[in-house]
């Protein structure tokens, strides 16, 4: 069994990393990006993607998609979307023989029922339409007409929004943001990575992404991701962390009692933890590091926090905030730390 | 390859990383023993520099001690602080760059794990790490710049150590405290002589035995060695117990019946100054007096002072004082003997002389005793006349038996020499053995001891008295010594800023004498308030007066006081007890030690606070009080 996991482990590691390259063929540039959809991907969570139009949001969801052996669905979130365009609804079945077989209603599924879903401008829908994600997200599950419907395990939705056209749209409620494992911003890209995109979408076509891995590969390393080893001083800095990002806490730094009103939670710390776990598995490691926890931080962190008056009025990003917790909470306990930057 | 079979690579963890940890353990541990060795010893550095400057060379060697102790305290403290396995894990992460798997091995290493599936690789990748990384790299440092401390401080503790002493400081001692040491206290010898005296009564040789057993101690302890103010305090107790063992005839109680017997030899004009002389126990000086008049050639006179003595004696004794009428006894009789020894001596000489047996030597003799009247000149005499009887032939002899026969014949009333004495004296000389008799009996007046007890007591307690001061002298000579003998060390030491220092307060102190004795010379104004004496004349004042310059009538004198109603107003003897509040009876001041507080033993000059108006305490008559107040007004 051991030397099984040894085993998974380097296929583990093997497999994202084909997986990353397949995305690369149709992606160019955003390894960060990548990665971090692959964290999600990996750990069993929702990725919110943030960034400006045509940078690539939903090619990346759907090279994904296509390099997943996965059901894909996309819903273009619109104001007049309503929740049973998402989770979809009962119609009556004009279908004679079913009729005679005593169903009357047959369920029209919406596209949640997808394995991946993207969920794209996410912001733009009402919040009644948001809130539908709301349990899909975070059971897994529907309820249409009464009747709960589970989904088919992976599922795993990616929501993009644009933070630049917020006229009609809806920011996304706190405990909906919760429900993301990482909120990934999406850069611009360089001038290298630029003109390879003009070289290769103005060009005569593009071959599609392998295939790599399927249903049963996805859930095979999302059950390796818990696998994933962790020490207790990894665990307290994560928790410490998280606790320093509350401003109401004494460990607090002076920019986080400063600039924010709210910290992250429990949600987030379990996010943290799960999301360095995803990192170790990618890199094929079989235990956290506390760089593992320290590299999800901000994607894991950054929609959790919110942003005081003040933090909001001097243009303190919560970013910048997060730097802050990671350069004044200590990884080891101050003893060892002190003498490790002595030795 | 199952659990099982991963076991011997967790059993390869284990080992391996406990080397590691005793390691970083023992380092860490190694470094609070430093840091405690090098504090202690910078601290041992203090006390180790006071040991050296006051002098204590042993401290200064028990100093490194104090960092042996911090060194024990760093390994207390390492002990205390000691790392924990995850701590060390975590370090040795952070060292070796293991990215915390040798932490996560750690926790995982425990049985209860074993079901883990990352556990092997984890433990494996650990194990890996430990075996293969440079144990340099996860050495903690040792040395710390606080430890550059460990060879100053032991630099400084070795020059401490080796460095010579400094001079001893110069401590003025306290005065008095010097230690001073007699080895014969030869003046003691004669205060300690007090116990063989013929003491007057049981009490008074009680007294000085006590007088003569704290000499002896004193003497001793002086041969030991003695702090020379104690010495001084002693020996002034001695002089103090002397002096009042002087004055203790009449004194007290017995003071009315002394004073009574004052009074009656001052009645007489011939026994005025022996009246005087025991009014002031000066009973030596009485004693020449009375000798003075024994010895005078008219008997009448000699018969009115014995009268005076049987008067003073008697009423001595009435008046309580039984032991100045016992001395006034004495006196008597040994007036009387001194009377007959006179006599004889002169009714010898005076045959001799006619009997043209005389010499010049004789003569000069005889006059001498006419003239002084002493003791001495009888005895001197006496010898004299001895040795010339010795010389004279038979015939010689007869004659002057004759003479004095037929001076016996011519004096038959005895106005110049008994007439049966003169033939006594022709008889004895009339035959070989009362020739021989009167030769001895001249011998034995020659060495008769005609002193009286009172004044042999007195010689022998003065004699004690000189003895205590010649001491007493002799401890300042030491203490002069001592201070020269100091000076002469401050000058080997260099320290001449110190000498300078005492030179000056040496002239200061004799500045401030000097300025005492010189508001002493203003207080003193000559003269002082006048005694204003009821007269005839003005008596604007007495000699030494400011207000007046002496034109006026200076010849009143004061009413006769009458002592019968005195006596009868104070209601019996005058200051029943001790004596009264600032009258003089010694001659010196207060001395260091000595008991200033003592009524009736101060000077006028020197009062206390309470014989200040003491008058109005005592006996005077309140008639007399402001006189009185005004001559003692100190």
């Amino acid at each position: 069994m051991m030397d099984n996991f040894e085993g998974r482990l380097a296929s583990a590691a093997s497999t994202i990393a084909t997986l990353k390259a397949a995305v690369g063929q149709v992606i160019v540039g955003q390894a960060a990006v990548v990665d971090q959809v692959m964290w999600g991907l990996v750990a069993g969570g929702h990725i919110l993607l943030e960034g400006a139009p045509g940078l690539g949001k939903t090619l990346l969801v759907r090279t994904l998609a296509q390099c997943l052996d996965l059901r894909f669905s996309r819903i273009q979130f619109t104001p007049d979307l309503m929740p049973s365009d998402v989770v979809g609804t009962n119609v009556l079945v004009m279908d004679p023989a079913q009729r005679a077989a005593g169903s009357m209603f047959a369920l029209q599924r919406g596209p949640i029922f997808g394995q991946i879903v993207l969920a794209d401008e996410i912001n733009r829908a009402t919040p009644k339409t948001q809130s539908a994600l709301l349990e899909a997200m975070a059971e897994h599950a529907v309820t249409i007409a009464g009747t709960r419907h589970v989904l088919e395990e992976p599922f795993f939705v990616l929501a993009t929004e644009n933070p630049i056209e917020m006229e009609g749209t809806y920011p996304l409620p706190e405990a909906q943001l919760d429900r993301f494992l990482l909120k990934v911003l999406v850069p611009n890209p360089s001038e290298d990575e630029m003109c390879e995109v003009l070289t290769r979408t103005t060009g005569r076509g593009q071959a599609a992404p392998p295939r790599v891995l399927g249903k049963d590969g996805v859930l095979s390393l999302r059950a390796m991701c818990r696998e994933v080893a962790i020490a207790e001083p990894v665990v307290r800095y994560a928790a410490k962390l998280v606790r320093a990002s509350d401003p109401a806490t004494p460990e607090a730094p002076d920019l986080v009692k400063k600039a924010i009103r709210y910290g992250a939670a429990v949600r987030g710390a379990q996010s943290l933890v799960l999301a360095a776990k995803a990192v170790a598995l990618c890199e094929g490691r079989a235990h956290v590091s506390f760089a593992d926890i320290a590299k999800v931080a901000r994607p894991a962190l950054r929609h959790r926090i919110i942003r005081s008056f003040e933090g909001e009025a001097d243009g303190v990003t919560t970013d910048a905030t997060i730097d802050a917790l990671l350069a004044a909470v200590p990884t080891r306990p101050a003893n060892v730390e002190r003498e490790g930057a002595r030795a | 390859m199952t659990n099982a079979d991963r076991k011997p690579t967790f059993a390869r963890f284990h080992p391996l990383f406990e080397r590691w940890a005793r390691r970083v353990r023992a380092r860490l541990a190694l470094r609070h023993a430093l840091t405690g060795a090098a504090i202690g010893l910078a601290l041992a550095t203090i006390p180790a520099a006071v040991a050296w400057k006051t002098r204590h060379a042993p401290l200064r060697l028990a100093a490194p001690i104090v960092g042996v102790v911090g060194a024990a305290v760093g390994l207390v403290i390492a002990r205390r602080r000691r790392w924990s396995d995850s701590d060390v894990a975590l370090y040795l992460d952070e060292r070796l760059d293991t990215q915390e798997t040798i932490a996560t091995a750690v926790e995982m290493r425990n049985d209860a794990e074993l079901d883990d599936p990352a556990r092997a690789v984890v433990v494996t990748s650990a194990a890996e790490a430990l075996s293969s990384r440079d144990a340099k790299r996860a050495r903690p440092r040792t040395l710390r710049p606080i430890h550059a401390l460990l060879p100053l401080a032991t630099l400084a503790l070795v020059v401490i150590a080796r460095a010579p002493l400094p001079a001893a400081p110069v401590v003025g001692s306290p005065p008095g405290t010097a230690k001073v040491q007699i080895a014969q206290a030869d003046g003691l010898e004669k205060v300690a002589k007090v116990a063989q005296m013929d003491a007057r009564d049981e009490a008074q040789r009680e007294r000085l035995q006590k007088i003569a057993k704290d000499a002896e101690k004193l003497k001793e302890d002086l041969a030991k060695g003695l702090e020379k103010r104690d010495a001084q305090d002693r020996i002034s107790r001695l002089e103090d117990a002397l002096a009042q063992e002087r004055l203790s005839l009449g004194d007290g109680e017995k003071r009315a019946g002394l004073e009574s017997a004052v009074g009656k030899l001052e009645e007489n004009e011939l026994t005025k100054k022996a009246g005087k002389a025991l009014g002031d126990h000066d009973l030596e000086s009485m004693d020449k007096e009375m000798e003075k008049i024994a010895n005078q050639r008219e008997k009448a006179d000699r018969e009115l002072a014995k009268k005076s003595l049987e008067d003073a004696r008697d009423a001595a004794k009435k008046n309580g004082a039984p032991d100045v009428a016992k001395a006034l006894d004495d006196e008597k009789n040994l007036m009387d003997r001194r009377g007959k020894r006179a006599e004889m001596l002169r009714d010898l000489a005076k045959g001799m002389d006619k009997a043209g047996e005389s010499n010049d030597e004789l003569k000069n003799q005889a006059e001498s005793l006419d003239r002084d009247g002493s003791d001495a000149a009888a005895k001197k005499l006496a010898e004299s006349m001895g040795k010339a009887l010795e010389k004279m032939t038979p015939e010689e002899r007869k004659r002057l038996a004759d003479k004095l026969r037929q001076m016996a014949k011519q004096n038959p009333g005895g106005k110049s020499g008994d007439p049966q004495e003169l033939k006594d004296l022709a008889d004895d000389l009339a035959t070989p053995e009362g020739q021989k008799k009167l030769e001895d009996e001249l011998k034995d007046l020659a060495k008769d001891d005609t002193e009286s007890d009172e004044a042999k007591r007195q010689q022998e307690l003065d004699d004690a008295q000189n003895g205590a001061q010649d001491t007493e002298r002799e401890l300042g000579k030491q203490g002069q010594q001592g201070q020269q003998g100091q000076q002469g060390q401050q000058g080997q030491q260099g320290q001449q800023g110190q000498q300078g220092q005492q030179g000056q307060q040496g002239q200061q102190g004799q500045q401030g004498q000097q300025g005492q004795q010189g508001q002493q010379g203003q207080q003193g104004q000559p003269g002082g308030t006048p005694i204003p004496i009821p007269g005839d004349g003005p008596g604007t004042g007495g000699p030494g007066s400011h207000h007046d310059p002496g034109t006026g009538n200076h010849t009143g004198k004061t009413n006769p006081v009458d002592a019968q109603s005195l006596k009868s107003r104070a209601k019996g003897p005058m200051n029943k007890g001790a004596a009264m509040p600032g009258s003089v009876s010694t001659f010196s001041q207060g001395k260091a030690g000595g008991t200033a507080n003592t009524r009736g033993t101060g000077d006028l000059r020197v009062v206390g606070p309470s014989e200040v108006d003491g008058v109005n305490r005592s006996d005077v008559p309140e008639e007399y009080r402001d006189q009185v107040r005004q001559y003692f007004q100190p």
